[in-house]
């Protein structure tokens, strides 16, 4: 009675059959390789990254000391203006952060632009505004005209191509309101968004383009999924395998 | 300082409103054809689940075990593609880029554990629901009891997301108020839920699974064909429009490429979008990694998943289903990330402002200029991921408590009539509750789904992998490591709902981020397991005849 008792004990660990033994090495088999593909991957790209910022930031940075010091070229102002530019395009801005570039790129706009381009710019800026204020789609011909006529006085003022991007965002984001001072608060602001939106952690994985994707994007979305597909299948078929050899029926 | 401003400048600057007209008009109001194609459907499911009608309760409760692999992974596929993997997942990384791909890999790699570790015992063991598992292997009624209610709050929690995507759809397609469109919707499935029963459900969940990934692809395929990338394989060929976020399109790269709101198909560089944990995100590696586990352990640990396997007529059948249902459930999450990557550059135009993350499939959809009718089955595509996966988890709560609370701990005399009669009534509680609850928009779909999994996590996946894996597994070590894997639970849910109602409780930044309602499983379940082991070890042997029927039959 005692040893019946302590007869059927049972534990993944300690098998009690062949079978049993042979299914647990190949669950810690297939185990290994999931958790190895998923975890160990982004440890290596944790491992790799290294913050790396975008050219725009690097130009920010170069010149961001003239702006401060009220001793910066206009070349320059233009230079920081368009990296202004490239973080309020961007999708999903953080209102106090839009805020504080708005008002950088605002304030730089006029004082870049000379004099017949500042009387220019708040004429068109206010027209667009009051049209703004009162149109129910965007696609109003009306709204859509004065936004073209003001897209050309700023790309001349921040020396952007037509076929950049920033010329029509720069369009939505210049506010009369915040033309004419730039205050501390607001440049502290304005230096966090630069930071917080213009580094990202980036290595040779982020990099690397595999089928058109960054790789570790690809290994991530796609392969690890195909791999999970696989594992499943591969399992399967060797339990097969296995059932018939040991004469489990299930 | 910042947030003080913040009033007088939104007041100040016109450029808001132009935002919000730009989203209006995506949202526009009555939408004929997508109506039409929603109720179609929807009618098409009520049928199916007439004609099929459960007609008793082992009907209701495991489709007859009548159901073939393939079947069964549709099933699988169709049971777990929520709102949350429908809109949920692309809106993730439409938000927070490279930090949604945490929620591909956990809503799929838990799956893996789910096979090596548990279905096929699972069905070995032969019993009908989680609870009734729990209840026999640690030969308790107070804990069969406990693994019921867990159910039902697994399936409450699940169930809020898909409210809010039916809300959100409905909203949409009809061109209500959010409010009044999650009652609609939360109406329309529970009268399909209570029709159709449990065999109805699994039939329709074939159907449902291939409107589901049909309406999801077809807008794919357009959008890649449209955009000049290569169409024929939209999984693939997303790729470069990743690569174009990350490096930015110039507008003469574009070919004149516009979206349906005029805006060039152009962008800044964006690495944020598919850079790892950008801090832009405010998302960390840590995050990344407790996520993707949570999800994985969850998946393992949900009722309504492991239900499934009770409806495969043998063990092998319970292994496949799951490879063929994995499979299934890839082609949506491999295709799921080419919306949020449309979406990108599409949105990209300030003057799109801001749109309702979780409708980001849709709303990319339209900014594409694809077909109303499309966009109207992508919507009803949404509402059926929403409505099969919302059936499945009504049908999981309301059998806790009839069969496992009900039927084998309160009334073991009650007819199965009586028994039908209480699933029906708890399933229109359960409904009341998670509409209540979804009206309230805790979250994004996906964060209020992973709640579930995290719960799950903590408390149904030890009490499943030690009791299948280990004889030594005993009831004080199960219920010892449920009090551990609840007690994280209550902890990480109290934060949770404290933060948004505006309390702030002691150490509460700490506990939020190490202890997120979408993640707190990445401890809680480590350490209920401990617990569990520990007290097993400490206390009186698990019965023989348990141990018995573990070797004999679960591994034999």
């Amino acid at each position: 009675m005692e040893s019946e008792k302590n007869d059927y004990h049972f534990s993944f660990f300690k098998p009690t059959t062949e079978s049993s033994r042979r299914n647990r090495n190949m669950v810690i088999q297939f185990v290994l390789i999931w958790a190895i593909a998923i975890f160990g991957f982004q440890i290596l790209l944790k491992i790799l990254e290294k913050p790396t910022p975008e050219p725009a930031y690097i130009v920010y940075e170069t010149y961001w000391g003239d702006i401060q010091a009220g001793n910066i070229e206009l070349t320059n102002l233009q230079n920081v203006g368009q990296s202004a530019l490239s973080v309020l395009g961007k999708v999903a801005i953080e209102p106090e952060y839009r805020q504080a570039l708005d008002n950088a790129v605002s304030w730089m706009a006029w004082n870049i632009a000379d004099s017949t381009q500042k009387q220019r710019l708040i004429v068109a800026v206010k027209e667009f505004e009051d049209i703004a204020s009162v149109t129910e789609v965007i696609t109003d011909d009306l709204y859509v005209g004065q936004k073209n006529q003001l897209i050309p006085i700023l790309q001349e003022i921040f020396n952007l191509h037509p076929n950049d991007v920033r010329g029509k965002i720069a369009a939505l984001e210049v506010k009369s309101s915040l033309m004419r001072s730039f205050n501390t608060e607001s440049r502290k602001i304005f230096e966090e968004a630069m930071e917080l939106y213009l580094i990202h952690n980036r290595s040779v994985l982020t990099d690397t383009k595999f089928l058109g994707f960054p790789f570790h994007y690809f290994y991530t979305a796609v392969f690890l999924l195909i791999l999970f597909v696989g594992i499943t299948w591969l399992y399967c078929v060797r339990t097969d395998m296995f059932n018939k050899k040991y004469g489990i029926e299930d | 300082m910042k947030k003080t401003l913040l009033p007088v400048i939104l007041l100040s600057i016109p450029g808001i409103l132009q935002a919000a007209t730009a989203s209006t008009q995506l949202e526009g109001g009555f939408k004929v054809g997508p109506s039409i194609i929603l109720i179609t459907i929807l009618i098409l499911f009520v049928l199916v689940g007439i004609f099929f009608r459960a007609k008793d309760t082992t009907d209701f409760y495991a489709a007859g075990r009548g159901i073939s692999r393939v079947g069964s992974g549709m099933a699988i596929a169709s049971n777990w593609m929520s709102a949350a993997s429908f809109l949920g997942m692309a809106a993730l990384m439409y938000g927070s880029g490279y930090h949604g791909l945490a929620y591909v890999v956990g809503w799929t790699g838990g799956y893996v554990l789910l096979l090596i570790l548990m279905a096929g015992q699972i069905r070995k063991y032969g019993k009908y629901t989680a609870a009734d598992f729990i209840g026999d292997r640690y030969y308790s009624k107070s804990l069969r009891a406990v693994g019921a209610i867990i159910a039902i709050l697994i399936s409450i929690s699940y169930c809020v997301g898909q409210f809010g995507g039916i809300g959100l759809m409905f909203k949409w397609v009809m061109g209500i108020d959010y409010k009044l469109a999650v009652i609609i919707g939360g109406t329309v499935v529970l009268t399909y839920t209570l029709i159709s029963g449990m065999l109805g459900v699994t039939k329709n969940m074939q159907i449902q699974y291939v409107i589901i990934i049909i309406s999801f692809l077809i807008p794919l395929f357009i959008l890649t064909a449209k955009f000049d990338y290569f169409w024929l394989l939209p999984q693939i060929g997303y790729g470069s429009v990743v690569s174009d976020v990350v490096a930015g399109l110039p507008i003469n790269e574009t070919k004149e490429l516009i979206n349906s709101l005029g805006h060039d198909y152009a962008i800044v560089p964006s690495p944020e979008f598919a850079m790892p944990w950008d801090p832009s995100t405010g998302k960390t590696f840590f995050q990344w990694i407790a996520i993707a586990f949570s999800l994985m352990i969850g998946t393992a640990g949900l009722p309504h998943v492991i239900q499934r396997f009770y409806v495969v007529p043998k063990a092998r059948d319970a292994r496949w289903s799951v490879v063929w249902g994995l499979f299934f459930i890839s082609i949506l999450y491999w295709s799921a990330p080419a919306y949020a990557a449309f979406g990108k550059i599409l949105s990209a135009h300030p003057e799109v402002g801001t749109l309702a993350k979780d409708a980001i499939v849709v709303y990319t959809a339209q900014l594409g200029d694809i077909h109303p009718l499309i966009v109207g089955l992508l919507a009803a595509g949404g509402v059926s991921a929403a409505f099969s996966t919302v059936s499945g988890l009504l049908v999981a709560g309301s059998s806790a408590f009839a069969h496992d609370l009900y039927y084998k701990v309160i009334n073991p005399n009650a007819s199965a009539r009586k028994q039908l009669l209480y699933a029906r009534l708890a399933t229109i509680l359960m409904a009341i509750i998670v509409a209540v609850l979804a009206l309230q928009s805790f979250a994004l779909i996906g964060q209020l789904v992973a709640v579930a999994f995290s719960l799950a996590g903590c408390t149904i996946f030890p009490l499943f992998l030690l009791g299948i894996w280990w004889s030594g597994s005993n009831r004080q070590g199960a219920i010892a490591g449920l009090i551990t894997g609840g007690t994280v639970s209550a902890i990480a849910i109290t934060y949770f709902i404290a933060g948004k109602s505006g309390l702030q409780l002691p150490a509460h930044e700490f506990i939020s981020y190490w202890l997120e309602a979408w993640y707190f499983a990445w401890i809680g379940a480590p350490l209920a397991i401990l617990v569990h082991i520990i007290v097993s070890k400490l206390t009186e042997e698990t019965p023989l005849e348990i141990r018995k029927f573990l070797i004999e039959k679960v591994h034999g």
